[in-house]
């Protein structure tokens, strides 16, 4: 028996419980590969033509997977905390599937997650572990114990202010590498996306490393402590109701209010419905913090050109401001466009 | 206080609630291009139409006096929910300081609906704001009533536009009304008023109807659907909807043990493709879609604001289940694009479709 997991949407958060759960009950599991123009163009042609892009990838690689498994791993995530939700998408995601993909029909198998605590290894979600793959209650709570475990540790090496890259490195190699990187960069910038989004490298178009090659150091919101997010939000009159849309806007107020941040990018894919709103939030208020704030939109299109020169852009006008603050009045004429800022 | 509300349908009932409530209503005017224009270009580029157009209008009615911005608030996970927050947050950023009053959830935050439900029934007592509340259930369900005779007779009649004329009519007769008493006059004297309307006389086999459903805006304003129902009409379609505002009431307003409310049914037969709630309408959309199959309809229009959230999910899902319970459905997605002649072009020839297969099934019986 083979289950299929698709490299896509949660994924990349939740990569290390879900895998850990399958191995310690002995069930064969295969990952999708990484994102190709050929996976997306599946889910292309297998989704409504308006839907945003993650779902497209989504859709592209359950096609990809459908005729090589027996069972295919769409958890159907409906909440994690209290009177937070996930996006509508995400909660309709198997029944969207199941109608448009041709012959997955009966081969889903979604436990739907609906908890108010962020502890999504309760066995009584998961009873289609049980009906479908004929795991008894026993195994299935004791896997799920080793399974949340393993995640804890993912997720604290992550908020050490590593990268979900590095950290599902280390969960691949079973060892966290305790780093001890050089600081070269010379500023920081807050990087606002969803985990799909920018760890999808050809959704993204691998931003972090394009960035980390102009020295800039990088931090997202996964990196910062959930409490210190939610803590950020207690000003707002109603706290929007998506749990990640949610980590984004409270990761940006830290953002905002952290003076080691020079910064902030936010990555959101066409169409995306809660970022129109959470962006446009933090976009008025960068003027009361004073801190540039750029919007990057991605879609199926590949053309690298025009993310490069706009991070290039950005960061050079970051670079260009912060050696402004060191005295004297401010001009922007006074400064040469060849001389010391282009040396740095 | 001026109060403005956001325009969905007749403005009447609303209108009528903020003036027995004892404040004075800035009635939003029907969305119009100017006033969709303003919306859109204040609005972020991927907000849900409605939150657009309702923006718009807001614009309108504060320049013209409005001090109170009464809406409804919403736990999610649709947009709409969140309308408020966003209108309030970019009004100010425009320069506007209205005071927003929303309604949100009871069960979310008890305090806060106590607290904005006193400030706008400051002036009744609670045995008066039970009357007007009956009244005006009462109020929206005639006309409501009334409207579906007007979808129904608009196929048939014989001098165009007449079903038109006398549903402005009617709501001017409506808009008069303060009393039960005067009420019942009211409804009587629009019945007649309908039934002098000329109509064709065309055999059982022959009329088509169609059932329009989607997402609540989309479906009830007709200034951003392009005058859906009336285009059906024009093409000689029975026309019903899937929301209507008295249905509305019944459903979130009314307690549930009063209630007549037919929500729950339809989410029943709904939830064989969209297991649980995902918020917005997706659920009822599918639910009324087998609703109006079993009903007898020929024929559906599904009509959703473009990267409206739910409705996506559902738009997925509709080409295979309609396929498999039979009955065509017809997707409009809805933007600030104004011209009309290509979905008249795609409802022409949906129409001529369902007239043909009808046809051809009635022959070979």
């Amino acid at each position: 028996m083979k289950v299929g997991i698709p490299r896509a949407l949660l994924h990349y958060y939740y990569y290390p419980f879900f895998k850990t759960l399958f191995d310690e009950l002995n069930i064969e599991t295969i990952v999708s590969n990484p994102t190709t123009k050929e996976i997306m163009n599946k889910g292309i042609e297998h989704s409504v033509a308006e839907i945003c892009v993650p779902m497209k990838v989504f859709s592209g690689h359950v096609a990809e997977l459908v005729d090589e498994v027996d069972y295919i791993f769409i958890p159907r995530m409906i909440s994690i905390s209290k009177y937070e939700y996930f996006c509508p998408k995400f909660m309709g995601l198997p029944d969207m599937i199941r109608y448009t993909i041709p012959g997955v029909k009966e081969k889903i198998v979604s436990p739907k997650i609906d908890v108010a605590d962020e502890n999504i290894a309760k066995a009584k979600y998961y009873g289609e572990f049980k009906k479908k793959l004929g795991v008894k209650e026993k195994e299935l709570q004791k896997a799920l114990k080793i399974a949340y475990g393993k995640w804890n540790d993912f997720r604290n090496y992550s908020k050490e202010g590593h990268t979900l890259v590095e950290a599902l490195d280390g969960f691949d190699q079973n060892h966290y590498e305790v780093s001890n990187t050089k600081n070269d960069e010379i500023i920081t910038i807050g990087l606002l996306g969803y985990v799909y989004n920018i760890y999808d490298e050809y959704v993204s178009m691998n931003i972090i490393e394009k960035l980390k090659d102009l020295k800039i150091r990088v931090v997202t919101f996964e990196m910062l402590d959930e409490h210190a997010l939610t803590k950020s939000l207690t000003d707002l009159k109603k706290v929007p109701f998506w749990t990640f849309s949610n980590k984004l806007l409270g990761a940006g107020y830290c953002f905002y209010e952290d003076e080691n941040i020079d910064g902030i990018v936010h990555i959101t894919a066409f169409g995306c419905g809660p970022d129109s709103m959470i962006g446009k939030i933090l976009e008025l208020d960068s003027d009361q913090y004073k801190k540039p704030f750029m919007t990057i939109r991605v879609d199926e299109h590949s053309g690298e050109n025009h993310l490069q020169t706009r991070i290039e852009a950005f960061a050079d006008m970051i670079k260009r401001k912060k050696i402004n603050l060191g005295g004297g009045t401010v001009n922007e004429n006074n400064i040469s466009l060849y001389g010391n800022t282009a040396c740095i | 206080m001026k109060i403005t509300f956001p325009y969905m349908g007749t403005p009447l009932v609303y209108k009528k609630l903020v003036e027995m409530l004892g404040h004075e209503p800035i009635t939003p005017n029907k969305p119009t291009q100017r006033i969709i224009e303003q919306g859109v270009k204040n609005s972020p580029e991927f907000a849900c139409f409605p939150m657009k157009v309702i923006m718009g209008s807001y614009i309108d009615a504060l320049e013209r006096g409005a001090e109170v911005i009464l809406s409804s608030g919403g736990n999610g996970p649709c947009r709409a929910g969140f309308y408020g927050q966003m209108h309030e947050k970019i009004l100010n950023s425009l320069g506007y300081n209205p005071k927003f009053i929303i309604l949100d959830s009871i069960h979310r935050d008890f305090k806060g609906f106590i607290k904005n439900f006193k400030m706008i029934t400051q002036n009744v007592s609670l045995c008066q704001l039970y009357s007007i509340f009956k009244f005006l259930h009462k109020m929206s369900s005639d006309l409501d009533q009334l409207e579906m005779q007007l979808q129904t007779k608009r196929a048939y009649e014989i001098n165009r536009v007449e079903c038109n004329k006398v549903w402005e009519k009617i709501q001017s007769i409506f808009d008069k009304t303060y009393i039960k008493k005067d009420l019942i006059k009211a409804k009587e004297k629009c019945q007649i008023l309908i039934d002098d309307i000329n109509i064709r006389k065309i055999p059982e086999n022959e009329k088509i109807r169609i059932g329009i459903v989607g997402e609540i805006y989309a479906v009830m304003e007709s200034s951003i659907n392009m005058k859906m129902e009336e285009l059906l009409g024009s093409f000689g379609c029975e026309v019903r909807r899937a929301h209507y505002l008295s249905h509305w009431i019944e459903d979130n307003v009314v307690p549930k043990i009063f209630s007549k409310s037919k929500d729950g049914e339809i989410c029943k037969k709904g939830q064989k493709y969209i297991e649980v709630a995902i918020g917005g309408h997706a659920q009822q959309t599918i639910g009324h879609i087998v609703d109006y199959k079993e009903q007898g309809f020929d024929g559906i229009v599904h009509l959703m604001p473009f990267a409206c959230l739910p409705e996506l999910v559902s738009q997925s899902i509709i080409p295979k289940m309609s396929n498999e319970i039979g009955i065509p459905v017809l997707t409009i997605a809805l933007d600030e694009q104004m011209g009309v002649a290509n979905n008249t072009t795609r409802i022409e020839a949906f129409i001529d479709i369902i007239r043909n297969s009808k046809e051809k099934k009635y022959r070979a019986s």
